[in-house]
């Protein structure tokens, strides 16, 4: 009953802060406004345009970028069974980094074929990195979370440090700012276009999921026991893998490596809803969606217009309630 | 030897060895202390003869009028070349291009400056500008006994009075008096033509396009624009000169002309990008320019050049 009612509130709060986010902008917009623009939308009114086709899709990729990188926090927390997991942590955003710079300092062109090439080659990069983790990975057909983990620390590091190295070659103060901009995370970019990427990816993994919520709870009593209780051990880690590849790499495409909310956000949701909840995933990528877009909404007033990278807010409101989290005494970090 | 004999002997020895440590560390530090001293009494004995106040209010000394000068900012270079003596210029940074014969001096990096190679070249002073040289790089270089002059601008005027500064400090008044008269009696003529402008033209210059970053309030562009009867469309002053905005914030400002690159260029680079922002009245009106980057960009003695390059984007 009582997680029925998290539910509810959670999905309340989501709505309440789109209402909210979409009022902040250059144009001045009450409630009125906003109304207007979506029963009576008017193609020559700027403010409408405004409304309807630079918020809006802003704040839906911040809900679904939020929502994706805590749902693969989550999964990527009980698949290696650490609390200290994040969804990173398979080389996603160094790789995703790595691509967009190569574009940035122009060992590709910006646009081909008029398509923009930053979050392609993000996305590929981070294919690319996540794919050699994995092989490094992988022993014996079986998937083992310890070394994957470590192959991910060391291949992240290595491509944290090629970024490095192109960064500081760079020639100009303009490439400079873009990569920083980049590595921060930004929703400034959403658009109609660009949209149903994330959207679809995620929607697929919460579908896909809700028929294996059960199996990765019992992935939690460990492999042994998971396996004697039936579960495919190395199948389910293999489709939390893809999962994680493919939803990360999107949300890290389009905005950036925005740090903090696929580690925090699941431990919030199993605070809230329990270790084990039927509902936890969903639950955890609602809350996450609402914590991108909270963050979101303060980074624009904080410091109009352009807002301050989210990278920066996420932590900042992030950190603080994660010492809450390890101070509070009925809440284990178990993942 | 009985046992005791022994490590009263070793104890011995221990001791003897700790003093002659002990002896040598003391005159080590002697060594050190007079090697200071005399470090210093070197610093004294350059009696500093010339006391001048650069446009931030930071105090140079200089012990005889400066002869050798380099400059760590590609505007400052063609400021240099405009008043002193080319021989006297020692080097110039990695991006300096004009004029031509700055391309035969020495480089120098500017940024991370290489100390090394400015102490080889050994310039009396160094000229440069706000937000190019850190203030951390001048007080290196002033601890290698290389003086640093900022000069700051806000307006077209400050980089005329800036020639006329370097034309003091260098000894080259007459030059720079001469250069700086006839520039600002050339911005006059421009500025009388376009007194009677009666819709002053709101213009947006794009310095980056992902993010977006453009010429705010507070640069001498603006300076630029009233000049020629027009304004910068950006009116809120941020607190970078160069502010990201949105693309709603654009969408806003509307700009009636809009600079950075060839219409081909920002139809591929930019409005591709951002598709929404093919409402606003520059792109409706096909007002897009691409003024020379380093005309547009150097506040140096070619500003003239860069105001009637505007002027032609302004009023074809």
């Amino acid at each position: 009953m009582r997680q029925a009612a998290y539910f509810i509130l959670a999905l309340l709060l989501v709505l309440i802060i789109l209402l909210l986010g979409l009022q902040v902008g250059s144009f001045e917009s009450d409630a009125a406004t906003i109304a207007n623009a979506f029963l009576h939308y008017n193609a020559d009114n700027t403010t409408h345009f405004a409304i309807i086709h630079l918020r809006l899709p802003r704040l839906l990729l911040a809900l679904v970028v939020g929502a994706s990188l805590a749902f693969c926090g989550y999964l990527m927390q009980a698949m290696v069974n650490n609390g200290l997991a994040d969804p990173y942590l398979l080389g996603t955003a160094s790789g995703a980094s790595l691509g967009a710079v190569i574009v940035f300092f122009g060992f590709v062109p910006m646009t081909l074929a008029g398509i923009y090439m930053p979050p392609v080659f993000a996305l590929a990069g981070a294919f690319i990195v996540t794919l050699v983790v994995v092989m490094l990975g992988y022993r014996k057909r079986q998937l083992i979370p310890a070394q994957l983990l470590l192959a991910g620390i060391a291949i992240s590091s290595l491509g944290t440090a090629i970024v490095g190295l192109l960064t500081f070659l760079s020639d100009s103060e303009g490439k400079l700012k873009a990569v920083i901009f980049w590595s921060m995370g930004s929703f400034e970019r959403a658009s109609w276009d660009l949209l149903p990427y994330p959207a679809t990816a995620l929607l697929l993994a919460l579908l896909l999921f809700a028929f294996y919520q059960k199996q990765l709870n019992i992935l939690l009593l460990g492999a042994e026991r998971a396996q004697a209780l039936g579960v495919r051990v190395a199948r389910t880690r293999w489709i939390i893998l893809a999962t994680i590849s493919v939803v990360t790499g999107f949300a890290v495409a389009t905005s950036g490596p925005i740090g903090f909310v696929g580690l925090i956000i699941p431990h919030v949701a199993r605070g809230l809803m329990g270790t084990t909840g039927r509902w936890n995933l969903l639950f955890c990528a609602f809350i996450g969606g609402f914590f991108m877009l909270l963050c979101d909404l303060l980074s624009r007033l904080i410091y109009p217009p352009a807002g301050l990278p989210i990278g920066i807010i996420t932590s900042f409101f992030g950190v603080p309630f994660f010492v809450y989290l390890l101070f509070r005494k009925n809440y284990n970090f178990r993942g | 030897m009985p046992d005791c004999l022994v490590q009263r002997c070793h104890c011995y020895t221990l001791k003897e060895k700790t003093k002659s440590y002990f002896r040598s560390l003391c005159l080590l530090c002697l060594f050190l202390v007079l090697l200071l001293a005399a470090c210093s009494h070197e610093k004294k004995a350059g009696q500093s003869k010339i006391v001048l106040h650069d446009d931030l209010g930071r105090e140079i000394r200089l012990s005889e009028p400066p002869k050798r000068v380099m400059a760590l900012a590609s505007s400052m270079t063609e400021m240099l070349f405009a008043v002193v003596d080319t021989a006297n210029i020692v080097g110039r940074t990695q991006n300096d291009d004009y004029p031509a014969a700055a391309l035969g001096k020495p480089v120098v990096n500017n940024y991370p400056v290489d100390y090394e190679q400015v102490l080889r070249l050994k310039p009396d002073i160094i000229f440069t500008i706000e937000g190019i040289t850190p203030l951390d790089v001048a007080a290196r270089l002033q601890e290698l006994n290389i003086p640093v002059y900022y000069q700051k601008y806000e307006k077209v005027e400050d980089i005329f009075s800036g020639l006329e500064d370097i034309g003091r400090i260098m000894g080259r008044e007459q030059q720079a008096q001469h250069l700086a008269d006839s520039l600002r009696e050339q911005v006059a003529v421009i500025r009388k033509r376009h007194q009677q402008e009666k819709d002053p033209q709101r213009v947006l210059a794009i310095t980056w396009k992902d993010p977006i970053y453009v010429y705010g309030q507070n640069t001498i562009f603006t300076d630029k624009l009233h000049i020629l009867g027009a304004e910068n469309a950006v009116q809120e002053v941020f607190e970078q000169p160069y502010p990201a905005l949105t693309r709603e914030y654009i969408l806003k400002l509307n700009p009636d002309v809009l600079l950075g690159d060839s219409p081909e260029v920002f139809e591929e680079k930019f409005f591709s990008l951002y598709p929404e922002l093919r409402r606003i009245k520059a792109y409706q009106n096909k007002r897009l320019y691409e003024p020379t980057g380093n005309l547009l960009e150097r506040p140096g003695p070619r500003v003239v050049e860069s105001i009637l390059e505007l002027e032609r984007f302004l009023y074809p």
